[in-house]
């Protein structure tokens, strides 16, 4: 883990030196002087050498002390601490019903393999995934906030009594947005699963269908499925931008987006630490859940 | 029998799926709307303002105050010496915590202000007992050092930089180890602690101006201090608005500000220009501020949820988007759906210019008028005004917008005139007729829609006559980073008025501003920079215009720039808003603006 961690670091500020030169030029202002450039590339460090700048960026990342950002002079702790907390609100919820909900669905349709129920779930599943999420933004939100008043066009309350009612149009919009791909791949592992020889030996044997998929396909399919979970992690933590800022929700994936668009390096690498840690928790985690689920798999 | 049952067994799972799904989809939407949709009732008592931001708040340290975001908040909590009159056109200058306008020297170089009496801090944990303490004119030194500080890298120094006798000397000082923070400065002396005395180098006409911005306002010691680089998240100013407690300001949200108690009160302007007394604007004239409870600004980055926000009633003023706007505007006047529901139109020229630059280091363009002037002839700027903008701006004749001293409504610049015929000729005048020869040139613009679709639109008109030219589309960072290094050949910017003196615009074009300065163009004329220097040192009057007048004519006859147009501002504005008259140069009207809450009770649910 920690050779991975090394490497990405690496990477991201070989990539961010090499891609964006200047930043001190921008952050002087638009009345800047030639001293004044130099005076504040002094200030951001940048006037070290690179190898003392990389090692500096290493000790940031042992202390988890990422300093202040570039563009708006926060401390980037804070910072990423207060979208935290709004985005793995947002994100969280839908996630985990998506998984329950297409795998819920998935099982069904490929129980009922060739139904119309089933060819009526892909084709639904397609036509969800085709639509792009800013058109289910731009629709729902007009249609249920704006015109039908169902939930508040926008807004964060922080407290945790006050958020919920912010959240449910966004949870919504999210979960369709998941369930199109969830439900399709889903379906196509267990299907897989469904024409393997030990399905029809244990159909044999006499095994209700009914059990045949909870106790036999379910598990063998849960692999490529918690697979496909971990992979989607991250998404926990970026959130999504143009849900956060149609909606007017104080996430990460707002923070991360403007830090790019502003070359804010010091949000960037933070950011980028910390979602690499992620990644590398959730693999363990998976890793984990794989021995648990399949005896066969061993930790070694 | 077995095959029965499962197949029984089948339809009643299918069955009870259907049910269960219904049932909690019903379930779902009763609850939902039980909860958060109903409309809630409006409290008739309630004074709070609601103002949109259309991007996220930085920080509240006024040494920053870079960004017109963060800006708008601070100008409500921080006071400086000098403010904008509310209603007066053009923009003109009054005290706010100077007693009176300075007394100036015959020579122009030295400023005498006396500060008000009275004038506290708001209260906050870094006073003894947690009170406001007296402003003195040493604050004033105090929050003008900070920004001269080389430690403090202000984007704000450029206001003082070389301007005050003995500020620089001092800033090199600090830099080199040599000096400190305390040291006096000739230029900014307190001869009591009332009175502030600042000498200046040279002439600087704009001096007033520049007291009346963001940057220039007073901080106390005491919170710089106790705070430290946490000072941009508990601001303490002398606004009649102030930041409570820093949960009040919830990141990339929401910033609540609460009337501060201990303000030193103000009376309502008595007078304005001429259609303001129709407009209402004067009901209150003489009248003592009523400050409202609260001023809550809300960060929202998108269109549609503000407008569909201001349509709830949720926020007091919106400016119109373009996809709003026929829905909202026929005419020129507000359609009568809106105007039944009390709302208003309100339209105001930003102090402006947008405009396509050339980079005059290029060894084609910048040696080749003829060029230049086909480029500029080609261009549809009343087309783009209808297509881009919903015909919302005024074409620019040349660099100075409306409103300014040196600004002609009569005059043309000939090069701007659309002309395709014209075009053509200049460009076979330049040696390339109808294109042949010419390479291509690279446009950089930013990477958002609608600089793309606008930078697109140029792109047609220009190929109309031969003249090929590539889009490279950037973010902001490196559109500046390119521009900056002299690497943008052709691109596209606005300049928007720092205050409102034509010389804020014309030194774009004097060549001791070029980068990392804000000449852009990198465009050098002796002969220009001997009018610029003469009208700095000219107070505003007859002979300074004519000086404007002159570089003016220079400019338009050497074209560094394609001047395009001028914005108009159209916002809409509650039935329940009294006192409302955007201004363009200064963001701290809400002491001005009130809302009348037994109205917005009855408006409100009726939208």
């Amino acid at each position: 883990m920690i050779p991975n961690l090394f490497g990405i670091t690496l990477i991201t500020f070989i990539l961010f030196n090499i891609l964006v030169s200047d930043p001190a030029t921008r952050f002087a202002g638009k009345y800047a002087t030639a001293e004044r450039v130099e005076t504040i590339r002094a200030e951001l460090g940048l006037d070290r050498s690179l190898p003392e700048q990389y090692l500096f960026y290493l000790k940031q990342i042992v202390t988890l002390d990422f300093g202040r950002s570039w563009a708006t002079k926060q401390k980037i702790t804070t910072m990423i601490n207060d979208g935290f907390s709004a985005t793995l609100c947002l994100t969280i919820p839908p996630f985990i019903a998506s998984i329950i909900f297409s795998l819920g669905l998935a099982m069904f349709a490929s129980y009922h393999r060739g139904s119309f129920f089933d060819k009526g779930v892909v084709v639904v599943c397609l036509a969800l995934m085709s639509i792009s999420s800013l058109v289910y933004i731009l629709f729902l939100q007009n249609v249920l906030a704006f015109q039908w008043g169902l939930f508040p066009v926008s807004g964060w309350d922080p407290s945790w009594a006050g958020r919920w009612e912010y959240l449910v149009l966004p949870w919504i919009i999210l979960f369709v947005l998941l369930l199109g791909t969830d439900i399709l791949v889903y379906r196509s592992v267990i299907l897989d699963e469904a024409y393997q020889d030990y399905v029809r030996t244990a159909r044999a044997k006499g095994v209700s269908n009914w059990a045949v998929y909870t106790k036999h396909i379910l598990k063998n399919a849960l692999i490529p499925v918690i697979t496909m979970v971990v992979i989607g992690m991250p998404f926990l933590i970026t959130g999504s931008f143009l849900i956060e800022s149609f909606f007017g929700i104080p996430g990460l994936g707002g923070m991360m987006l403007k830090a790019l668009n502003e070359s804010d390096f010091p949000v960037i690498k933070a950011m980028t630490v910390i979602i690499s840690i992620a990644y590398m928790f959730f693999n363990l985690l998976a890793d984990i859940v794989y021995s648990l689920v399949d005896p066969r798999i061993r930790l070694s | 029998m077995r095959m029965m049952c499962s197949k029984v067994h089948r339809i009643l799972q299918r069955m009870m799926v259907t049910k269960g799904l219904a049932l909690s989809i019903a379930a779902s939407l009763v609850v939902f709307s039980l909860t958060s949709g109903c409309t809630k009732k409006v409290d008739d008592t309630d004074t709070t303002i609601n103002i949109p931001l259309r991007a996220n708040v930085k920080g509240l340290d006024p040494m920053h105050a870079n960004d017109m975001y963060s800006s708008m908040v601070i100008q409500n909590i921080y006071e400086g010496l000098l403010e904008y009159h509310y209603l007066k056109r053009p923009y003109e200058l009054k005290p706010a915590l100077a007693e009176a306008m300075p007394t100036i020297s015959a020579d122009g170089l030295t400023y005498t202000f006396k500060i008000r009496k009275g004038v506290l801090f708001h209260d906050n944990p870094a006073f003894p007992d947690g009170k406001g303490r007296e402003v003195t004119a040493e604050d004033f030194i105090y929050s003008w050092k900070r920004l001269a500080d080389p430690r403090n890298a202000s984007e704000g120094f450029w206001i003082f930089d070389g301007k005050i006798k003995g500020l620089n000397e001092w800033a090199d000082a600090i830099k080199n180890k040599t000096g400190n923070f305390e040291d006096p400065i000739e230029g900014l002396q307190a001869l009591d602690k009332y009175t502030l005395v600042i000498k200046l180098t040279q002439p600087y006409y704009q001096l007033q101006y520049v007291l009346a911005m963001p940057f220039a306002v007073v901080v106390p010691k005491e919170a710089v201090e106790k705070y430290g680089g946490e000072f941009i998240n508990n601001p303490v100013g002398t606004g009649p608005f102030m930041l409570e407690k820093s949960s009040d300001w919830v990141r990339n949200s929401k910033i609540t500000l609460k009337r501060n108690p201990n303000w030193r009160g103000e009376t309502y302007p008595t007078e304005g220009e001429p259609g303001d007394k129709e407009a209402g604007l004067l009901e209150d004239a003489g009248k003592p501020l009523e400050i409202a409870e609260k001023l809550v600004f809300i960060e929202l980055t998108e269109d549609q949820p503000r407008w569909q926000n201001f349509m709830k009633g949720n926020l007091e003023w919106v400016e119109i988007p373009n996809d709003n706007f026929d829905a909202a505007v026929k005419d020129d006047k507000l359609v009568p759906e809106l105007a039944a529901k009390g709302m208003k139109l309100q339209v105001s020229n930003a102090i402006e210019v947008v405009y396509n630059a050339f980079n005059m280091r290029d060894p084609l363009l910048g040696k080749n008028k003829d060029l230049r002037r086909a480029f500029s002839l080609a261009m549809n700027i009343p087309l783009r005004i209808q297509r881009f903008y919903n015909g919302r701006a005024i074409p620019a004749q040349g660099p100075i917008p409306p409103g300014l001293d040196g600004y002609d409504p009569n005059f043309k610049n000939p090069w701007v005139q659309f002309d395709r015929e014209k075009a053509k000729e200049y460009l076979a005048k330049a040696g390339f007729p109808e294109g042949k020869g010419l390479p291509e040139f690279t446009f950089e613009t930013l990477a958002d829609s609608k600089s793309r679709q606008i930078t697109e639109f140029e792109v047609q008109n220009w190929a109309a006559i031969g003249i090929k030219v590539k889009i490279s589309t950037n973010t902001w960072p490196q559109f500046q980073e390119k521009i900056k290094n002299g690497q943008a050949q052709l691109f596209g910017l606005a300049w928007g008025a720092d205050y409102p003196d034509a010389q804020n615009f014309l030194q774009l074009f004097y060549s001791k501003n070029v980068s990392p300065g804000p000449n852009d163009s990198g465009y050098q004329n002796p002969e220009y920079d001997k009018l610029y220097e003469a009208a700095l040192k000219l107070p505003p009057g007859k002979e300074r215009t004519e000086l404007y007048k002159k570089m003016r004519d220079i400019l338009v006859e050497d074209m560094p720039w394609m001047f395009s147009l001028h914005r108009l501002n159209y916002r809409l504005t509650q039935g329940w808003l009294r006192n409302f008259k955007y201004n363009e140069m200064t963001y701290n009207i809400y002491k001005y603006v009130r809302v009348d809450p037994k109205k917005r009770a009855e408006l409100k649910p009726k939208l």
